[in-house]
């Protein structure tokens, strides 16, 4: 990870809090990349309050819709939120916002519960997650550009693709509830769900602005 | 398997590693695969952040009374026992892809190979689970693998090298993929050793998670 961008980004940080945001990179965080950097930076505690008060209810409610149990959902949700604590100082907002980074710790989460032994998981800041861009061009602003494109493009979709994207995040289980639900073989649901998909990134190559 | 359906079922893998249903070996061979791939990274990283714009969509439900206080109880006690599993990344197999580096033993020593044919060797790799059996083979320039049938379907990565089968040519980060019964006869190029991770999901067929994904292709 690049240490002198986040330095960078935390000092201008720093300035910003009386003097407005000057800082282009600042600019395009939101306001929970932001926090993150702050809670990894100063151990801040209160920001961390708001950061959990803000995705452990959404975080919660995506796990019991991608398959988890009520119990399960709040224990992954709390070992998640452990986890954005402990690690928030490795958080590289060119690698990822905060939402897709505590996505991906909670992915890693409802896995070890499966799997119950714990791996070196992938974190989202190692480089095999993103590449960096050829040209000089600016990796936060093309971090976040294609984090809006994605928020933008769902909000318009059909809801029976909306529903479909979900379901690539469902477990096992799910999967084959659908199937049964639907009398359709599992290969059936998973190609749909994969054809969905391909829509959704030929919508994103398509979206302009 | 024809090309189509090998991107089909590549296209699958990363979904399926993207919302973490993978058995291990699996997993580490998609991880494998996208750190040598850079078409495959980038569908990672979008339906890693699509799952973040989903979570970030989620209605709000309330975590069970006393939630967060609870939390920091937890933290404020300081124990972290994932620091220790985070920082133990191998020093060895510096030639490797970096998630493969802790499964393998050492490739340079010659203790690690089983000889098993002409310029044929495998590595066994243990996952500590019972999903199938992964094998890493070295092949040496122009040498082949016999021609053979499979027991269960099989997901082979390219690591180094390339080789040619019936169905196609190979090179580094490629994945081929042979269904249940398939016959083929993979031979090394000429200018280099060739070394491939193996996934082969064993004899339990179509009913293991590969087996299911492949369930798509044979519907």
């Amino acid at each position: 990870m690049n240490f002198r961008v986040v330095e960078e980004l935390i000092s201008s940080l720093d300035m910003s809090m009386g003097s407005g945001f000057s800082n282009d990179n600042q600019n395009s965080l939101s306001e929970w990349d932001t926090c993150l950097l702050k809670i990894g930076k100063y151990r801040d505690k209160s920001a961390f309050k708001s950061l959990y008060e803000h995705f452990a209810p959404r975080l919660k409610s995506f796990l019991l819709r991608i398959g988890s149990d009520e119990s399960a959902a709040e224990e992954i949700c709390q070992e998640t939120m452990i986890m954005v604590w402990r690690r928030a100082e490795t958080y590289n907002p060119e690698s990822a916002g905060a939402s897709t980074w505590i996505f991906t710790i909670a992915r890693n989460k409802r896995i070890d519960k499966l799997r119950k032994d714990s791996r070196p998981l992938p974190n989202i800041n190692d480089p095999l997650f993103y590449q960096k861009p050829i040209d000089k061009s600016d990796d936060i602003l093309q971090r976040t550009e294609e984090e809006k494109k994605i928020k933008n493009v769902l909000k318009n979709l059909p809801p029976e693709q909306a529903k479909l994207i979900l379901s690539a995040y469902y477990d096992d289980k799910s999967h084959r509830k659908i199937a049964e639900e639907t009398n359709l073989p599992l290969g059936t649901v998973k190609s749909r769900i994969r054809l969905a998909i391909n829509r959704l990134r030929t919508q994103l190559e398509d979206f302009e602005g | 398997m024809n090309k189509q359906n090998t991107l089909t079922l590549v296209e699958t893998l990363l979904i399926d590693y993207a919302n973490g249903t993978l058995p291990l070996a699996l997993e580490v061979l998609v991880e494998t695969h996208i750190s040598m791939n850079p078409a495959s990274a980038k569908s990672i990283r979008m339906l890693l952040q699509l799952g973040g714009a989903l979570l970030e969509n989620s209605e709000p439900i309330s975590l069970s009374e006393g939630s967060f206080e609870k939390l920091m109880a937890e933290i404020d006690s300081g124990f972290d026992k994932d620091r220790e599993v985070y920082n133990n990344v191998s020093n060895d197999n510096k030639l490797l892809p970096l998630p493969l580096r802790n499964y393998a033993q050492d490739i340079d020593s010659p203790k690690s190979w089983k000889r098993i044919g002409i310029g044929l060797s495998e590595q066994a790799i243990n996952f500590g689970d019972d999903f199938g059996s992964t094998k890493l083979y070295k092949i040496s320039p122009g040498c082949s693998v016999p021609s053979h049938s499979h027991d269960g379907n099989e997901v082979t990565l390219v690591l180094s090298g390339g080789f040619t089968d019936e169905y196609g040519t190979y090179g580094p980060g490629d994945i081929s993929i042979q269904e249940t019964g398939a016959v083929h006869k993979p031979v090394a190029d000429e200018d280099g050793e060739c070394i491939v991770l193996a996934v082969n999901e064993g004899p339990i067929v179509l009913t293991g998670p590969v087996g299911r994904l492949l369930n798509m292709l044979i519907k």
